[in-house]
């Protein structure tokens, strides 16, 4: 037998080794009521609830903030998210949290936020000189 | 409808600009047609004709995007606002030095600079590529004309289905919008730009993008010259030209990734240099791909093996150039990455753009690799080149595992299009995900590269020299060895793949430079390769060292206990709130948040680090000043900036996570001030005021006083009262100054506060009456004295003292040619005791009279110097009061005002990151000595 057969053969199966090693380290997002079932940190997505409170105040704990989404499935659930208060966080359209549900209380390390760009609404900035003085 | 004239525009640079577009499309279809004629009858006499007209096309090609570019820099420059990309990148206050960034901010702009790119490298091959030129130069106008078209805007109508190719830049804004403004002639005098992103606006933002584009650009030489290669039949010819091509590439691509890893470390509040980020990958997929490529081309160009793997891997290379472009350009990364670019609706054209260069080259590939001549004999197994391919190899494995993981996204899309109940699936941790497999493709190439470099090139017969090789392989693996166990103290490298990972890459480093000091020479080939290699080794430790040992210092165990019970994610929390003038101690470190300053939109705060030793002696002390940028108008953040102290063997990385609400919210902070509740009380110089928590002394009432947040104009009166405060509970003095300003009929009270004990102190806006008396309610008399003389005024006696020619007043600023005196007057109460000193100020300049009045405040009284008598050396002072009581200043004091005197800080420690700016450097630096080396050789 040829090396480069040898090789070939050492590189197919190493490819589907780690094909198959890959899916174990991919998942879909999950519910809340899913999270709760596995007890894992999973990937919830979901969407800000703007009625309920938000909370966060940096000078009792500047790692706490806390507010309620919707998952996928539209089941509202409370989220405590361990890092500060990002900017820009009421704009958001949908949330990716990474975390586990604690109690019935989601809590998460990490958060990625979709907002619409800052430039792609379509308003013109009007300028705002004032023609009083 | 009626045609509107609209006022103000600048319609011709945007009718040259439009003309340049479309004649850059043109003349790139015909310098691709032209240059592939020219190859398919290279050996005819068309040849040089075709040859001719294709050159004349694409220099043409290249000036009409150069003339692109400048009406585009034009119109920006200009602030021509009628121009949809000037108002969407430029604004009135962006800074001249952002007007690059602006341009390549937008997608336009970044295919220009592409494009640019490709226009300069295409000049550069007209001149030297000789007879490749017509092949090379055939595919690189072919990528020419897919580029152009995304810049075109043109709509193409077949009956009802109208498609628009490409987006123009230089569109006006009323015809890119429909809205009401528009229907006024005068609209122009209306609008403003909306300017740069905030987050873009420094130097990394002018250096990053054109460096990383080259690197685009000169991806496509290698790939051209394969396509070449593979059309002409020449398999053996193409692999010395292209090789100083790759290796340019290959360090240009590299030095631009380098720079967007440095950028989110030094300048963003990312935390760190590299994320996994989608975005990320599919740049350094390519890149890797390119490496794959160098190697084999080495190989191929030596023995005659691997030619079609250095095809294979050269076209890999820009089919992920384009994939990365279409990935991250058309948004279909969508929540996946920080990086997500907006779209514009070129979805569609991009694909094409990728499917076509897939096929072009799985077809070219298919065609022209049939007759590639492949050497009988196999490479030995002790040969360099056998491990140098088993490296290649592993570079591909790397590159396909991130593709996979990286187009998930893209995946689920296409899943979703037949299957709409589909839900997408994602990687849990990213992060851990791939560098779970990555560490093994680092210790293969860690231990491959250091192994090859003692074999040699073309060996048939190892034995002859096997024992040198074991030898020299026997003391570098000791050394290493050694050397693991000693870096292994310093790095927290507890699992075993990570120590052998960062054996991998010691060994790297000892057999590469034992290679470089015993072999190289002084051959700048060799070398090279050995310094890219050292380089990598220096980055791998550099990595362990900087990921591994990473730490938070803002971990402040005690602030944070029992927060959250039995969780066990301690470690995410990462910030801790720092009171402005409080030291906090965390991890080894003394940290204090000394003070902040504003200057326009910029606000920047002092931190303060020392470390001390047992006694309590400063070992190491330093200062960090990490920024805020507000929004331009609003009180918005709208991008903060880390600061990092540098040490040769570690960092120390800190920003603002957050502000109080009170800082970041003009609203809230209304809101806030409105709910507090001022008391005022009238006191007067001397006066005490006793509160709950502290007393308060009014010690002085100064005339032009100053504020932090107070610019004094020329004009402008100004009373600021000195205000001493002793707590009653701590054992500590506090001044503050109160300000009210008046600029002709404005105005401005600036209050000042002691947060510690809760206070915030102004002047209440009755205190106006009070201060600025107007002269007409003085009602002053004339006093005319001389020297020594004391006159009686109300219930005070006031003498004149003295004359000072050296007077001064703090309302006065000296001038050559003034001649100015002032009169030293004393004032006594009935009783003859002294109560206060006047100095009000005569003045003549260039002919005219000026005097400046003094003010006992306390007393009320007010003194001018009118009038001086220079023989009888008598003067006339004016003194005025108005009215015999005792003067009361109103001031209004609140208590138990919430804090807003501290930051949310992140502090991050990261050791040996300077091995992998080092190594990084040192692997370009090797890329770019093998591309002089081998220029040189050049026939």
């Amino acid at each position: 037998m040829k090396k480069s057969h040898l090789i070939g053969i050492a590189i197919i199966a190493i490819a589907i080794g780690l094909l198959l090693s890959l899916s174990g380290d991919v998942s879909t997002y999950s519910t809340f009521s899913q999270a709760m079932k596995s007890g894992e940190r999973v990937k919830l997505v979901g969407q800000l609830m703007k009625d309920k409170p938000v909370e966060y105040d940096p000078a009792i704990d500047p790692n706490k903030f806390s507010f309620h989404i919707k998952d996928s499935k539209g089941v509202p659930g409370r989220v405590t998210l361990l890092t500060e208060k990002p900017q820009e966080f009421e704009r958001s359209e949908s949330i990716v949290l990474t975390g586990a549900m604690e109690g019935d209380v989601f809590v998460a390390t990490e958060m990625l936020m979709k907002c619409p760009s800052k430039y792609k609404d379509e308003e013109i900035i009007i300028r705002s000189k004032s023609k009083q003085i | 409808m009626e045609e509107i004239q609209y006022i103000g525009e600048h319609l011709l640079p945007g009718q040259i600009g439009r003309l340049a577009i479309l004649i850059s499309f043109v003349t790139s279809i015909l310098a691709t047609v032209s240059y592939f004629l020219a190859t398919q009858r290279r050996d005819t006499d068309e040849y040089e004709g075709w040859r001719r007209i294709a050159r004349s096309a694409f220099v043409l090609h290249g000036i009409s995007i150069f003339v692109v570019i400048g009406t585009i820099f034009y119109v920006m420059i200009q602030q021509y606002f009628e121009y949809y990309y000037a108002y969407s990148h430029v604004s009135e206050d962006l800074p001249f030095k952002y007007i690059a960034s602006a341009f390549w901010e937008g997608q336009e702009g970044s295919f220009l600079l592409w494009m640019f790119w490709h226009i300069i490298l295409g000049f550069i091959l007209m001149r030297t590529a000789k007879e490749w030129e017509a092949p090379v130069m055939a595919v690189l106008s072919t990528i020419q004309l897919f580029i152009s078209s995304m810049i075109q805007g043109l709509h193409i109508g077949f009956g009802d289905w109208v498609y628009k190719l490409g987006s123009n830049p230089l569109l006006l804004l009323r015809d890119t919008m429909d809205i009401p403004i528009f229907a006024n002639a005068d609209y122009l005098s209306l609008v403003t730009g909306t300017g740069l992103n905030p987050l873009l606006q420094n130097y990394w933002m002018t250096i990053h993008p054109p460096t990383l584009f080259l690197g685009f650009a000169s991806t496509a030489i290698p790939f051209c010259y394969a396509i070449a290669g593979l059309w002409t039949g020449q398999h053996k010819a193409w692999l010395k030209p292209v090789l100083p091509w790759a290796l340019f590439s290959g360090g240009i691509l590299g030095t631009g990734i380098l720079m967007g890893g440095a950028w989110a470390y030094e300048a963003l509040s990312f935390g760190g240099y590299w994320a996994w980020d989608p975005v990320e990958n599919m740049s350094l997929v390519p890149w890797l791909f390119l490496l794959a490529g160098i190697h084999t081309n080495l190989i191929a160009k030596i023995t005659g093996h691997s030619i079609k793997s250095s095809y294979l891997f050269y076209l890999l290379t820009f089919v992920f150039i384009v994939y990365s472009t279409f990935l991250t350009r058309s948004g279909v990364l969508g929540d996946t990455s920080v990086h997500a670019f907006t779209e514009m609706g070129l979805e569609n054209q991009l694909l094409v753009f990728l499917l076509f260069f897939v096929f072009l080259s799985i077809g070219s590939y298919l065609w022209g690799s049939r007759d590639v001549p492949v050497p009988e004999r196999e490479e030995a197994t002790g040969s360099k080149e056998f491990w140098m391919f088993i490296g290649s190899l592993v570079f591909l494995f790397s590159a396909a595992l991130i593709t996979i993981s990286s187009s998930l996204p893209v995946y689920n899309k296409i899943v979703e299009l037949f299957d709409p109940t589909y839900e997408g699936s994602v990687i849990k941790d990213p992060v851990e995900h791939y560098n779970k497999y990555q560490l093994w493709i680092g210790i293969f190439i860690g231990l491959f590269s250091g192994l090859s470099q003692y074999l040699r090139f073309r060996e048939s017969n190892f034995s002859k020299h096997g024992k040198k090789f074991l030898l020299h392989l026997g003391i570098a693996t000791v050394i290493s060895g050694v050397l693991t166990f000693l870096a292994s103290i310093w790095i927290d490298a507890r699992a075993w793949q990570y120590k052998l990972l960062l054996f991998s890459g010691i060994f790297t480093v000892i057999t590469n430079l034992d290679y470089l000091i015993s072999f190289t020479r002084a051959n700048l080939k060799t070398a090279a390769s050995s310094v890219s290699h050292i380089g990598f080794g220096l980055m791998i430790v550099g990595i362990l060292a900087s990921g591994l040992n990473k730490k938070w210092i803002s971990n402040n165990e005690f602030a944070q206990q029992g927060l959250i019970k039995g969780f066990s994610q301690e470690q995410y929390k990462k910030n801790v709130v720092l009171i402005k003038g409080e030291p906090l101690f965390m991890n080894g470190y003394e940290v204090t948040y000394v003070k902040d300053s504003i200057w326009e939109n910029y606000r920047q705060f002092q931190v303060n680090y020392k470390q001390k030793d047992e006694a309590g002696n400063i070992t190491e002390e330093f200062d960090l000043y990490p920024n805020v940028l507000y929004e331009r108008k609003e009180n918005k953040i709208a991008a903060v900036n880390p600061s990092t102290q540098h040490y040769w063997d570690r960092d120390i990385f800190t920003h603002i996570a957050t502000l109080p609400l009170s800082e970041t919210d003009k609203e809230y902070a209304k809101t806030l001030e409105d709910s507090l509740n001022y008391v005022t009380h009238y006191m007067n110089v001397g006066d005490t005021l006793r509160q709950k928590d502290y007393i308060l002394i009014l010690e002085e009432m100064k005339e032009g006083a100053t504020h932090k947040d107070y610019d004094s104009q020329p004009n402008d009166l100004s009373y600021g009262a000195r205000f001493v405060v002793y707590p009653k509970k701590i054992n500590a003095r506090f001044e503050v100054q109160p300000v009210m300003a008046l600029r002709k009929t404005l105005l401005y009270t600036f209050s000042e506060s002691i947060p510690k004990l809760g206070m915030k102190i102004k002047f209440p806006n009755e205190a106006l009456d009070e201060l600025f008396v107007p002269e007409s309610e003085l009602g002053y008399e004339s006093f005319t004295m001389e020297k020594g003389q004391t006159v009686d005024y109300q219930d005070y006696k006031i003498r004149f003292d003295n004359f000072n020619v050296e007077a001064e007043h703090s309302a006065y600023e000296r001038e050559p040619g003034d001649v100015v005196v002032g009169a030293e007057m004393t004032i006594f109460d009935q009783q003859g005791v002294e109560v206060g000193k006047a100095a009000p100020l005569y003045l003549i300049r260039g002919n005219q009279p000026f005097n400046f009045k003094d003010e006992l405040f306390d007393l009320g009284l007010h003194f001018r110097f009118v009038k001086i008598n220079p023989n009888s050396e008598e003067v006339e002072i004016l003194i005025g009061r108005k009215s015999a009581e005792k003067r009361r200043v109103p001031i209004a004091i609140a208590n138990d005002v919430p804090r807003s005197d501290w930051i949310v800080l992140e502090a991050i420690l990261f050791p040996g990151i300077n091995f992998v700016w080092t190594g990084t450097i040192m692997m370009m630096v090797g890329l770019f000595m093998g591309m002089f080396a081998r220029r040189g050789r050049r026939e």
